[in-house]
């Protein structure tokens, strides 16, 4: 949850916003419209007690009359936390989105309509219309261009929708061809990359895999029995892995986000170091290779040979 | 009264009026200014204090009207302003199926970026108010757009008012950034990377930056450009990116049964005839080079000369670390 909005004027497009969203509701708990708002709990019954001092402007200097003010069924809110609007003059519908949620929106929605079954519905075609009448202002150009999507990625959509299992060959890095069969849990797109992850029949667990790295995906009818454990985060590292210890040049460092974030760093000069947690060390010489210099390993020795050996075997190829 | 308030009362009562109220009636009568005018605040306070108001509920996109003497429309003396109704509300005849509703959930939640993902969530909010049950959330998917680039959001906003930015962009092989002012016309996401494309003064003519080459916090200009130069803009920006793609391809050999093979084969393109290798287009031969670098001896290069050097001097660098690191 995000903390209270500091400007003045942020809180005032909330409050907007909070009359269309009471009447919508009719009735609705503290806790539920904080959530709705992003707020704490605390925030949302301050803003819904304020309310009730907001109004129409009062007549020839006289202050304002009761009906003239929102108000809200206050004996519900003391007693069992529960908003009602009982009283509006005015704001009742929801104002246009701005620029900026319009852009937000919009952009979202071309890397949603990416997505096998979402984006050839015609749902899409007339969202863009919708939001872009529902707009008060122009909204700035953020386009999404989404990489083409071939078969690979629709028959594992269409099985994640059908709730079956999914066969392919999957070819990991440094690996030979294995066949899996997944019970399909999540389909996630990041930075451009397509993942699938879902429970691996033969790893007997929840496994991520890169759908570049998959091939020959054939649906089945078995039902997907185990899709609904726990999925992992995408990039979360698992237990039990490999430690490397690296060097790198700070400008590398954009290159390392996903390892880095869990890992214990040092130094803050040009050169910095830092022991992060990796399934497999030899993966780490293509990371190396990438870094064009940037990127060191210090240890294992073996990490670092491996690295070397990948590096030496890729110049010779121009000598 | 805190200034929340007296914003969301001065939105009221300008919402309220149909021939509009002049500022006088607004700093007498509207409750957050009426206080403070009958408490003596200075008149020249107040009135400073109306226009930072109404420039702040711009911002919120709060169309505020001014009507001025008809007789000389400078004249903003006798001035009335009002909140043109069907300007600020959604359009009444707008309405949102449950499954546009589950499909722009979705959209709403691919960003990681704050101000982007507050922008998503506070849109959804304003179009669920309309009333509409959620049948079936679409779940399973996660779409996810990634966005560390710290120029993001004052491009973005200056991209809202049409507002001319100036930074440094690092180009690959130059010793110094150089200093670009450039009027931001659309921010494009493209093979995963964030663009920016622009009207470079500089140069006088449309150019693409990657937000990873900004070596500089975006400095927002005072000076406005025509907001009709970003007509179009996005498309513009995405048939340039297409083109280069379209003109730029290396040809590569790559190892079969490899990761090379897997992640390069899918994006290969058919070239000429009994060619030895496959064709790739790609938009940035630094971009390029880095991730044919990674692939090591699984790939070699042979054409074109400036990505087969960019290639080798990337390995050339890794093993100097990797010999350098005991």
């Amino acid at each position: 949850m995000s903390p209270s909005p500091q400007l003045a004027t942020d809180r005032a497009a909330l409050m907007l916003q909070l009359v269309p969203y009471l009447i919508g509701k009719g009735e609705v708990s503290v806790v539920e419209a904080a959530e709705d708002f992003d707020i704490p709990p605390e925030t949302m019954r301050a803003m819904v007690q304020r309310l009730t001092v907001i109004g129409l402007p009062g007549e020839g200097g006289f202050w304002q009359m009761a009906n003239d003010l929102f108000d809200i069924d206050w004996d519900l809110l003391d007693a069992e936390d529960v908003i009602v609007i009982t009283n509006t003059v005015g704001l009742e519908r929801s104002p246009r989105l701005t620029a900026r949620e319009a852009a937000a929106l919009l952009a979202g929605l071309q890397l949603a309509a990416s997505l096998p079954g979402v984006g050839d519905s015609g749902v899409v075609q007339g969202l863009l219309a919708k939001l872009a009448r529902g707009a008060g202002q122009t909204p700035a150009e953020v386009i999404v261009a989404p990489a083409p999507v071939d078969a690979v990625r629709t028959t594992v959509a269409e099985a994640l929708r059908r709730g079956v299992a999914v066969s392919f060959t999957y070819r990991a890095p440094d690996a030979p061809e294995t066949t899996r069969t997944v019970d399909p849990a999540k389909v996630s797109i990041s930075g451009g990359q397509w993942y699938l992850q879902g429970w691996c029949h033969m790893r007997e667990a929840m496994r991520t895999f890169h759908l570049d790295r998959v091939s020959d995906p054939v649906l089945t009818a078995t039902p997907a029995t185990h899709a609904s454990e726990p999925v992992p985060e995408l990039f979360e590292p698992a237990e039990g892995d490999d430690i490397v210890e690296l060097r790198y040049r700070r400008s590398a460092a954009p290159l390392l986000t996903e390892y880095l974030r869990a890992a214990e760093t040092a130094g803050d000069g040009e050169w910095r170091t830092a022991r992060i947690r990796v399934a497999d060390a030899r993966s780490l010489k293509r990371l190396a290779a990438r870094g064009g210099g940037g990127v060191g390993i210090l240890g294992p020795e073996q990490a670092r040979r491996a690295a070397l050996e990948w590096v030496r075997a890729g110049l010779a190829q121009y000598s | 009264m805190p200034p929340e308030e007296r914003l969301v009362n001065l939105v009221v009562a300008l919402m309220a009026t149909e021939q509009g109220l002049t500022k006088d009636t607004i700093l007498t009568s509207v409750s957050g200014y009426r206080e403070q005018s009958d408490a003596g605040a200075k008149r020249d306070a107040l009135e400073k204090m109306f226009e930072r108001d109404k420039e702040n509920l711009r911002g919120l996109g709060v169309p505020i009207e001014t009507i001025g003497d008809y007789a000389d429309p400078d004249d903003l003396r006798e001035a009335r302003y009002r909140v043109p109704t069907a300007e600020y509300e959604l359009p009444a005849d707008i309405e949102f199926t449950a499954a546009e509703i589950a499909v722009l959930t979705l959209a709403g939640g691919v960003w990681s970026e704050r101000s982007m993902s507050a922008g998503a969530r506070a849109g959804l909010r304003k179009i669920r108010s309309l009333g509409i049950d959620v049948d079936e959330p679409i779940i399973g998917f996660a779409p996810r757009l990634n966005l560390r680039e710290p120029s993001f959001a004052p491009l973005q906003r200056a991209m809202e008012q049409s507002r001319v930015v100036s930074f440094d962009y690092i180009r690959p092989g130059d010793a110094q950034p150089r200093r670009r002012r450039v009027e931001p016309l659309a921010l494009v996401e493209f093979e995963g990377r964030w663009h920016l494309f622009g009207f470079d003064a500089n140069v006088g003519a449309e150019r693409t930056f990657l937000l990873t080459r900004i070596g500089s916090d975006v400095e927002v200009t005072r000076v406005a450009f025509d907001p009709a130069a970003r007509d179009g803009a996005g498309e513009r920006a995405l048939t340039g990116l297409r083109t280069v793609a379209e003109r730029q391809r290396a040809l590569l050999e790559v190892s079969a049964a490899t990761e090379a093979a897997v992640r390069l084969q899918r994006r290969a393109v058919p070239g000429p005839e009994d060619e030895q290798g496959i064709r790739v287009p790609y938009v940035d031969v630094q971009v390029f080079a880095d991730e044919l670098a990674s692939y090591g001896p699984e790939v070699r290069v042979v054409e074109p000369a400036e990505l087969r050097d960019a290639v080798v001097s990337r390995l050339a660098a890794a093993l100097e670390t990797l010999e350098d690191a005991r």
